[in-house]
C-alpha cells in the first residue's frame, strides 16, 4: 500500500512540475504559429535560413516551465542577452558588410537618392502606427519593417519597443522573403511599358582606391553625424573592408561564412524566442503585420516614383525600375527588379544597376534608424 | 529614452526623411570626392576600349537552327552578367580543343 502510495505522489510531482500542467491555450496557439512557420520555411523555402530557427525559437518559448528566463543563467538566456544588449545585429552587418560589393553604387552614386526615397515606407507605417494609436516610439520600430533589414529592424525595436520585438522580427522577415510577390504588381502599375524597357548605359569601373576608400570615409561620416548607429554602420563597413582590402581575405571569409551563420543561427533563435504567448497574442501584432505590408508598398512606391523622376531627369537613361530595389533586402528586391525588366523586354539586364539602390537601402534604413534614435532616445 | 519635439507623426516624417535625404546627399557628393581624387583612375582621355563582344564579328553564326536563340541569350547574359554590352552580330566556335586538351592534362596526373 505504501509503495503505490509513493508511486501515486512521484507521478503527480513529476505531472505537477510538467509543462503539461502549466499549459495553456495560448501556449498551443503559439507552438502551431511556430509550427506553421516552419512549414513556410521547410516546404515553401520561404528565408528558410531565418525562418526555421525563429520558428524553433517560436516553439521553444512556449514550453512552460524551461526556466529559459529565471534568475539562472542558461544557454538560452545567454543568446536573450545577445539581442537584448544588441550584439548580434552589428556582427550580423558584419557578414553583410563583407558580402557586399559597393562598386555599382560607387558608379552611379546618384543610386543613393532611390535608397533615401525609398525610406518613405519606413515614415508612412510611423505615422500610419501613431495615427492607430502606438507610441511615437512603438511607431518607430514597427515602421523600420519598411527599410526590409532584419538586422536594422531588431536593433532598432530593441532600444524602442523590445515588447514588441518578436512581432516586428516575424513581420520583417516574412515580407522580406514575399519580396518577389509584393513588389512587381506595385512595380508594374506605376511605370509605363516603354519605362520598363530602357535599357541602361554600363556602368563604370571602379578602382580598388576607391573600393578601400568608401567603407571607411562613409564610417568616420556617418558615425560621427548619427553616433547611435556607429556600431550597425560602423560593422558593415568594416566586414566590407576586409572583402576590399585584399589583404585580409581570411577574417573576410570568415566574416561573410562561418561567423555569419553562427550569429544567425543564434540571432534568429534569440528572436523566436522573444515569441512567447503573453507578448505575441495580442492584438497589436496583427496591427504590426498589416503596418509592415504599407511600409514595403510605400517603400516600394517611393523608390519607384524618384526612380520615374530620375528618368525624366536624365532624358531616359535611368529604368524606374531599379528604384524599387531601394529597399534594402539585398539582393532579393534588385533580383526582382532584374525580373521585371526582363518580362519586360527579354535581355534587359538590370541586375547590377539595381545593386546600387540595393545597397544604397541598407545603408538608407541604417540611417533613417539613426535618425530616429537621435530623436527619440 | 525622451519625448520628441513633436508627436505629430507628420511632422516626424517630414523631418527624418530630410534628414535621410542630407546625408545620403553629403555621402553622394563624397563618393564625388573620392572619385575625383582617386589617383589610381584611368586617364579620362584614354580612348575606351570596345567591348571584345562587338570586336570579335567575322563568320556568321554556325550553331545548329534549333538552339541558336537560346546560345545566344546563354552568351548575352554571361557578358551582361559581368558587366559587358553590345550586340552579338556573330557567334563562331573558337578552334581551340580546350575539353580535349583538359582531358590529357587530367589523365598525365595518374
Amino acid at each position: 500500500m505504501e509503495f503505490i502510495n509513493a508511486f501515486v505522489v512521484s507521478l503527480q510531482s513529476v505531472w505537477n512540475d510538467s509543462g503539461f500542467a502549466s499549459f495553456t491555450g495560448g501556449h498551443g496557439i503559439m507552438i502551431l504559429v511556430g509550427l506553421i512557420l516552419l512549414y513556410l520555411a521547410i516546404v515553401k523555402e520561404f528565408e528558410p535560413l531565418l525562418l526555421g530557427p525563429i520558428a524553433f525559437g517560436c516553439i521553444l518559448a512556449n514550453i512552460p516551465c524551461t526556466g529559459f528566463f529565471g534568475e539562472e543563467m542558461n544557454v538560452m538566456k545567454a543568446i536573450n542577452f545577445g539581442i537584448k544588449f544588441e550584439i548580434f545585429p552589428p556582427l550580423i552587418f558584419l557578414g553583410i558588410g563583407a558580402m557586399t560589393d559597393f562598386s555599382p553604387l560607387l558608379a552611379r552614386p546618384i543610386t543613393l537618392m532611390l535608397g533615401a526615397a525609398a525610406q518613405i515606407g519606413v515614415f508612412v507605417a510611423l505615422a500610419g502606427a501613431m495615427i492607430l494609436g502606438f507610441s511615437v516610439h512603438e511607431a518607430a520600430a514597427i515602421g523600420i519593417i519598411g527599410g526590409a533589414d532584419g538586422p536594422t529592424s531588431i536593433y532598432l525595436s530593441t532600444k524602442l519597443a523590445p515588447h514588441l520585438l518578436g512581432a516586428i522580427a516575424v513581420a520583417a522577415y516574412s515580407y522580406m522573403s514575399l519580396v518577389p510577390l509584393i513588389q512587381p504588381p506595385v512595380m508594374m502599375m506605376l511605370t509605363s511599358q516603354k519605362e520598363r524597357e530602357i535599357t541602361m548605359e554600363n556602368l563604370r569601373p571602379v578602382t580598388r582606391f576607391e573600393r578601400i576608400v568608401f567603407p571607411i570615409v562613409a564610417t568616420i561620416f556617418i558615425s560621427l553625424l548619427l553616433p547611435s548607429i556607429a556600431a550597425l554602420l560602423g560593422c558593415l563597413m568594416l566586414g566590407n573592408l576586409f572583402r576590399e582590402s585584399g589583404v585580409m581575405d581570411r577574417l573576410s571569409d570568415t566574416a561573410q561564412n562561418a561567423l555569419c551563420n553562427m550569429v544567425t543561427i543564434f540571432l534568429a533563435t534569440g528572436t523566436g524566442m522573444t515569441m512567447s504567448a503573453e507578448s505575441f497574442l495580442v492584438k497589436e501584432t496583427l496591427l504590426i503585420i498589416v503596418l509592415g505590408l504599407v511600409a514595403f508598398i510605400g517603400g516600394t512606391a517611393g523608390g519607384l516614383l524618384l526612380g520615374k523622376v530620375m528618368s525624366k531627369a536624365t532624358g531616359g537613361k535611368i529604368n524606374p525600375l531599379i528604384g524599387s530595389a531601394g529597399v534594402s533586402a539585398v539582393p532579393m528586391a534588385a533580383r526582382v527588379s532584374q525580373m521585371v525588366g526582363m518580362k519586360a523586354k527579354p535581355g534587359n539586364y538590370l541586375l547590377m544597376h539595381a545593386m546600387g539602390p540595393n545597397v544604397a537601402g541598407v545603408i538608407g534604413t541604417a540611417v533613417a534608424a539613426g535618425t530616429m534614435l537621435a530623436m527619440l532616445k | 529614452m525622451h519625448q520628441p519635439v513633436t508627436t505629430n507623426p507628420f511632422i516626424i516624417m517630414l523631418i527624418n526623411m530630410t534628414v535621410v535625404f542630407i546625408v545620403l546627399i553629403a555621402l553622394m557628393y563624397l563618393i564625388k570626392l573620392i572619385h575625383y581624387i582617386d589617383p589610381t583612375k584611368p586617364k579620362a582621355k584614354q580612348e575606351p576600349t570596345p567591348a571584345p563582344v562587338v570586336q570579335e564579328v567575322a563568320v556568321p553564326v554556325e550553331v545548329p537552327k534549333k538552339n541558336d536563340d537560346e546560345v545566344v541569350a546563354a552568351i548575352m547574359a554571361a557578358l551582361s552578367s559581368i558587366g559587358e554590352y553590345g550586340t552579338v552580330k556573330a557567334i563562331r566556335p573558337i578552334n581551340r580543343e580546350g575539353w580535349k586538351q583538359s582531358g590529357r592534362v587530367q589523365n598525365m596526373n595518374f
